[in-house]
This record gives structure tokens, sequence and C-alpha cells, in this order.
């Protein structure tokens, strides 16, 4: 399992990798940090190539090693991972385009071969996609956005499962709240509710929401299953059934203290597009994390 | 759905949202294709304006790479009956074409001679370590540099040497924040300002040039261009460096310590190599080739020359030159420039002069004056957008169809595309200071919009009572 975090700025970053570094931790995955950096218009890219080749000669760092190095520290400081020397480190980097557009940052004598560092330019969606179907990533975490279309594109476009840290904080209590139905896509988010249980130690919160009150054999069915999966793993599970519509009850019952998971629409895309989708609502008005599996 | 997987439609679904300028173009082209030609427009002038609208939008929204466009460029040339293939491939490759390419590969070839930090000493010692000394002087040696060997080359020597004495001081990015933007943008401003000195200084000016003897308007020596611009190059460093100053007022008013550890540093790599020396000499060689030969052979012909030196010295291998010469700038050019030639001899270029002119004319009432804003206001405010060489390949042949002293409109014009001051796309130094992270967008219009104005009414001045004197 490799999983893959995206950052963009030293301000806004931190909730993304205290999510993303417990959960790689939680399921021993091999990780990516990954800085996406303003477009370069054509026209100067290779100008820009020629500077930043003249700034290794003088030991300056390229633009966006900067916010990777920030990134290093901040995983050493919170102890996701250790390292006694972590001054010395990025004295000792060696930075290579490894692909057209794709910079990697190795540090040498660091602690870290589970983690690569990573910059790319351009736009952020194409970017994240092209980095996912070349590298094969399970998950993607990424910070929210109060783009509307921007939350659509990465739920929409990049083929792994995907977590939008829209805030968090290391000290509150979270618990899991894992919305459960009838449809394929529920067993795969029930496991990845069992690792993010298992990580951060919390309790799970399975929700269930009927549009009439009446609940169809499929739903019953489903929740069973995860019960005893949860059970089995020895996880404290609640079970919630609501009324109503789906995307109102799941942030409602979330508030701002749950990590929302749920399966990724089966709808078509072109639905998707002009119409929106459950993940989709859930995203954009929540104010918790929230995991899509795909 | 339709027998498409979900993933084939996701996929679908991506590429017409990335590509939606491109399929607009499409469509544009496609109605104003149908669409009957204006009085006074041939259907080959029609057809030329359609290519025109489509190489914009995609310029700008850069939604496709920009070879794609420059090929499309031809394709459609052929295709929509403008010219045969043999003429489109003639008008492509041109002296212009020559020279951006020639120029390109020279940049590539100073760069890696490590003469920055020979740069930097000399820089330094001019300037001492007050911080408006090094801002000016920064500026002032941009101009004068970028006015012989190009902007991006002057910017790329010249960033590092100003990071270098921004991370001397030791102080977090933060409280240099002024200090930055000033240094930044001395460079860049000072490049912008210093493109317009000699038909070197920048591809737009030889792309002039070029258009100018194609057309048989006249021609220009080199000596000759820097008269017309070189003093108004000279007046406006002031300007511009009194302009940035006060707009961002750094709080470090002496660099005292940054510079002596630059000076350090710099001192480590000792005396000027062999190599270093027979490097300016053939750097010195070529631009001496510019100023006597270019009337004989080409500008173009001489870039190359200096680029044939520096390989068969052994100066630069060709794998480096291959890897950072920009072949998406010469396709693109080269087929811009061809186009320009399509637009004028398919009377494309004088049916927009000549509305343009009516137009304006309501507004403006005398002819002289609207002639003055086309290749002035407009050629500055599109080089914002469009980046400057490419504002020149299309309005060059719109502006020289508009009557009046070819030479001297088309020199204006060149002039104004330098005026690239107000976007990070406007100018490559532009572009190459903003991607440090150090400079936002918005900085830009900051200090942009008054250089671009007192830019404005020095021209004007300079082309009211200078050049009478010496035409």
């Amino acid at each position: 399992m490799k999983i893959l975090i995206a950052i963009s700025s030293k301000e806004y970053s931190g909730p993304t990798l205290d999510v993303g570094m417990n959960i790689a931790r939680a399921l021993n995955a091999s990780t990516t940090i990954l800085d996406v950096g303003e477009k370069i218009n054509e026209l100067s890219i290779k100008d820009i190539n020629i500077t930043n080749e003249l700034m290794d000669t003088w030991n300056i760092d390229r633009p966006g090693v900067d916010v990777l190095e920030w990134a290093y520290h901040y995983l050493v400081k919170n102890s996701f991972i250790d390292n006694d020397s972590e001054e010395e480190v990025f004295k000792n980097k060696i930075v290579t385009e490894n692909a057209s557009n794709r910079t990697e940052v190795y540090l040498k004598g660091a602690n870290i071969e589970k983690l690569s560092l990573i910059l790319r330019n351009g736009d952020i969606v194409t970017e994240l996609r092209d980095e996912v179907k070349a590298y094969e990533y399970g998950l993607t975490i990424i910070g929210g956005s109060s783009k509307r279309s921007l939350a659509h594109d990465f739920i929409q476009y990049i083929e792994s499962s995907i977590l939008i840290v829209n805030s968090f904080n290391l000290d509150k209590n979270y618990r899991i709240l894992l919305a459960v139905d009838d449809s394929p896509g529920t067993a795969n988010a029930v496991k990845y509710g069992v690792r993010v249980a298992q990580a951060f130690k919390i309790k799970v919160d399975l929700i269930n929401i009927s549009k009439d009150g009446h609940l169809r054999e499929g739903y019953n069915n489903a929740i069973k299953k995860a019960r005893k999966m949860l059970r089995r793993c020895s996880i404290d599970t609640e079970v919630l059934l609501k009324i109503g519509d789906p995307v109102d009850n799941i942030i409602n019952t979330a508030g701002d203290d749950h990590i929302i998971i749920m399966g990724a629409s089966t709808q078509s895309p072109l639905a998707k597009f002009f119409v929106g989708s459950k993940p989709l609502g859930v995203v954009e008005k929540s104010t918790c994390p929230v995991l899509i599996v795909k | 759905m339709l027998g498409f997987s979900t993933r084939t439609v996701s996929n679908v679904l991506f590429w017409v949202t990335r590509k939606k300028w491109l399929i607009l173009a499409f469509l544009l082209s496609l109605s104003l294709f149908y669409f009957p030609s204006p009085d006074g427009l041939s259907y080959a002038g029609h057809r030329t304006l359609i290519i025109v609208l489509v190489t914009l939008i995609l310029i700008i929204s850069e939604s496709i790479p920009f070879p794609a466009v420059a090929i499309l460029i031809l394709i459609m040339q052929v295709i929509l009956g403008i010219a045969s293939a043999d003429e489109v491939a003639s008008s492509f490759m041109s002296d212009a074409v020559f020279f951006i390419m020639g120029s390109l590969m020279l940049a590539v070839a100073i760069v890696s001679q490590g003469l920055d930090k020979r740069l930097a000493l000399i820089v330094i010692n001019l300037t001492g370590n007050k911080t408006w000394r090094i801002a000016s002087g920064f500026l002032f040696i941009s101009a004068i540099l970028s006015s012989f060997i190009g902007e991006h080359t002057v910017g790329a020597m010249m960033l590092p040497v100003a990071l270098a004495l921004i991370r001397n001081t030791g102080l977090s990015a933060k409280k240099t924040t002024n200090l930055s933007t000033l240094l930044l943008f001395s460079i860049a401003y000072g490049c912008s300002i210093g493109s317009i000195g000699t038909p070197s200084g920048g591809g737009r000016n030889v792309i002039m040039i070029g258009y100018l003897t194609e057309f048989g308007m006249g021609t220009i020596s080199y000596l000759d261009w820097m008269k017309y611009t070189y003093p108004l190059l000279l007046i406006e460093i002031p300007f511009a460096s009194l302009i940035l100053w006060y707009t961002f007022t750094p709080t470090q008013k002496i660099m005292d310590s940054s510079v002596r550890k630059l000076k350090v540093k710099v001192a480590k790599n000792g005396k000027l190599t062999s190599d270093q020396i027979l490097a300016i000499i053939i750097l010195f060689t070529t631009f001496l080739g510019w100023v006597f030969l270019s009337p004989f052979i080409g500008l173009g012909i001489v870039a190359l020359s200096g680029v044939f030196l520096y390989l068969s010295f052994g100066l630069i291998d060709w794998q480096q030159i291959n890897k950072n010469t920009n072949w998406a700038v010469i396709l693109l050019f080269g087929a811009a420039i061809s186009l320009g030639i399509q637009m004028k001899e398919t009377g494309a270029a004088l049916w927009v002069a000549d509305q343009t002119l009516n137009y304006l004319q309501i507004v403006f009432k005398d002819i002289v004056i609207v002639r003055w804003f086309t290749s002035v206001v407009i050629t500055g405010l599109l080089t914002n957008l469009l980046s400057n060489a490419a504002t020149v390949a299309v309005l060059g042949p719109i502006v020289l169809d508009m009557g009046g002293n070819p030479i001297t409109i088309g020199i204006m014009t060149s002039i104004a595309s330098a005026f690239s001051y107000l976007t990070v796309v406007a100018s490559p130094t532009c572009m190459i200071i903003h991607s440090t992270g150090l400079i936002n967008s918005s900085d830009y219009l900051k200090a942009g919009w008054k250089i671009f104005v007192i830019s404005i009414i020095l021209l004007l001045l300079v082309s009211k009572f200078y050049w009478p004197m010496i035409s």
C-alpha cells in the first residue's frame, strides 16, 4: 500500500500531515509527500530550469524545497519519524529530476526509507492524477479547499481512495463515522474504517440512513456484516439509524469531531459532474476529515 | 453508459474539462469559417484571421502544449488553403527564427560557464553595501547586459546573486519580504527595460526587423537601432529604480555582512579559467559580429556563429544545449512569424489596421494619435497578457500596415512590447523571479503600473522630440 500526501504551504498543511502520517504508520505504508507548485508558463520553463541549475551551484534551494524541508522537520518534531541529526540532513540533499516535471529530493543520512519527497509544478488536479496513475497509490490525502469544483475534481478524477482533510486537531477526541448502505463500495469502506480506527485507537459510529424510514434487506445485511467485522477486530461500535436526507444526516451527526468514511458513489461520471453525488455533498459541507473509499 | 466503462467516461470528462478552451477555439473557428467575409476582407484574409484568433486563445489559455499550437498554425494554413505546404515551410524559417534559436542556445552556453560568480563580484564592487545602491545597481547592470545578450540569460545569472544576498542576511523570509521583492523586481524590470536597447536584446526586436525587411519597408542597422532606443533605456533606469525603492522600501538599509559573506564565497572560485576567458572572447566577438556583420549576413547567422564557436571549442556539449534550449519557443515563433507574413500577404493585416484606425479615429480624431495609441498602449497591454515576443509577432504586421513611417512605428511597437511589468507571464524574467515563490502575482501591479505609465510617457517624449532629430 502506498500513500500520497499532497501539501501546498507551510501554513495550512499541518493537519493534513498529522492525519496522513498516523494512517501511514498504522498501515505500515510507504509514504510520498508531494508539493505541487504553481504552473510554469511554457515559454519560460527552460529559463527556469537553467536558473535552477545555477542555483544548485550556489547551494540555494530550488523553489518548493523549503516546503518539503518544513514538512520533514514537522514530521520529526511530531515524532512521526525518528531522526537525531535533523539539522544536518538538509545540508546533504540531492535533487534529481526523475521524470519530466517531477523532482525528487533525497536526504542523505536521513532515517526515512519509507518516505519520498517530491516536487511537481502545474495544475493541481492534473498533477495529482498523473502522480497517482504513474506510481499507483492506494490512498491520496489532501487538505480541504473552498472551491467546489476542486473537491469534485479530486473525487472524480483521482483514481485512488481519497481523504480530504478539511480540518484536524491532534488533541481532539475523534470518532469514526462510517456510512453504510447496500452499495458495493461499502465493504471496502468498512475495511478502511477498521484500519483507521486501529491507527487512531478510536471508536466507530456506524450510520445508516433511510429516506423514508423503511430499511431494505440489503441495508440490514450491510450493517450486520460491518458490525461483525468491527467486533472481530475488537473495535467499539455504535449503530445509528437515521431518517431523511443522507448528506444532511451525515453532516449533522459528524459535527466537527468525527472522521467520516464512505464508499465512492457508483453513479455515472456524467451524473456526478452535472448533479453531484453524496460523497461530494459531504465533502463540501463537512468541517471534518472525509475519506472516500474507491 | 452506451457500453463505455465508467473509467472511459471519466477520462473523456477529464479531457473535456481540461481542454475546454481548445474545444471552444475549435467551435468558434468552425462558426467563423461559415460566417460571410466582411467587406474589404478577402477569403484568404478571413481565414488567416480565424487562425490568429485560435492561436491567441490557445496561447493565453495554455490548454495544449505550445509546440502543438505551432504545428496547428502550420497545418491550418495549408488546410484552409491560405498557402501551399512549401510556402508555409519557407515562411516558417527565417533569420528572425535563426536568431531566436541562436540566442536561446547562446544563453545556455553562457550561463553554464560559471561566470555568474564573477558577475556577482563586479556588481558588488560597483555598488558597495548600501541597499539602495545594490538595488539600483542590479537594475542598471541587468538593463545594460540584457540589452546585448538577452533578458533570459541575464535574469538567470543575476537571480542567484540576489538570492544569495538575501539568504546571507540570515533573516527569515517574513522579515525580508520587501528586500527580496525589491531586489528581484530590480532584476526583472531591469532586464525588460534593457531588452529594447539593441536588436539582440530580445527576439521580438529581431522579429520586427524581419517584418520590415520581408515587407520591403526598410532596413535598420544594429547601431541605428541603438541610436533610437538607448537614450530611452538610460532615462528609464533612474525612474524605475526610484519607483521600486519607494514602493518596496526595505527595513534593511545596509547589507554589510551579506555583502562580505558573498565576497568570501565568490573569492573561493579563484581566477578566471582559460575556458572562461575564451567564453568571454567568443561572446564579445559575437557582439562585434552583430554590430558590424549583421547588415550583410543577418543577426540570426551571427548568433548561430557564436553557438558554433562555443560548440567547436568544447565550451558546452550538445546534450546540455539540447536539454536546456526551449524548442517550444522556436517552433511557436517560427509559426507565429509565418502567420504574420500570411496576415500581410492576404491583406488581413491591412483590414484589421483599417478597422482599428476607423474605430479609434471616432475617439481620438487625429490619425497620428491613433497610430501611437495602437502601437504603444495596445502593444503594452497585450504584452502583459500574451508575453512580449508573441505580441510583436501578431501585432507587427498590423501596426506596420497603419501608415506613417514604418521604421519608427516598428521600433515603437518593439519598445512597448518591453513594458512587461504587470503580470507573471509578461516576460521570461518576470516568470523566473515568480518561480522563486518569493513574489506574489499581485506584487507585479504594485510598482508595475507606475513604471508602465512612466515608460509610456517617456517613450512619447523621446519619440516626439528626440527621434525627429536623428531620422
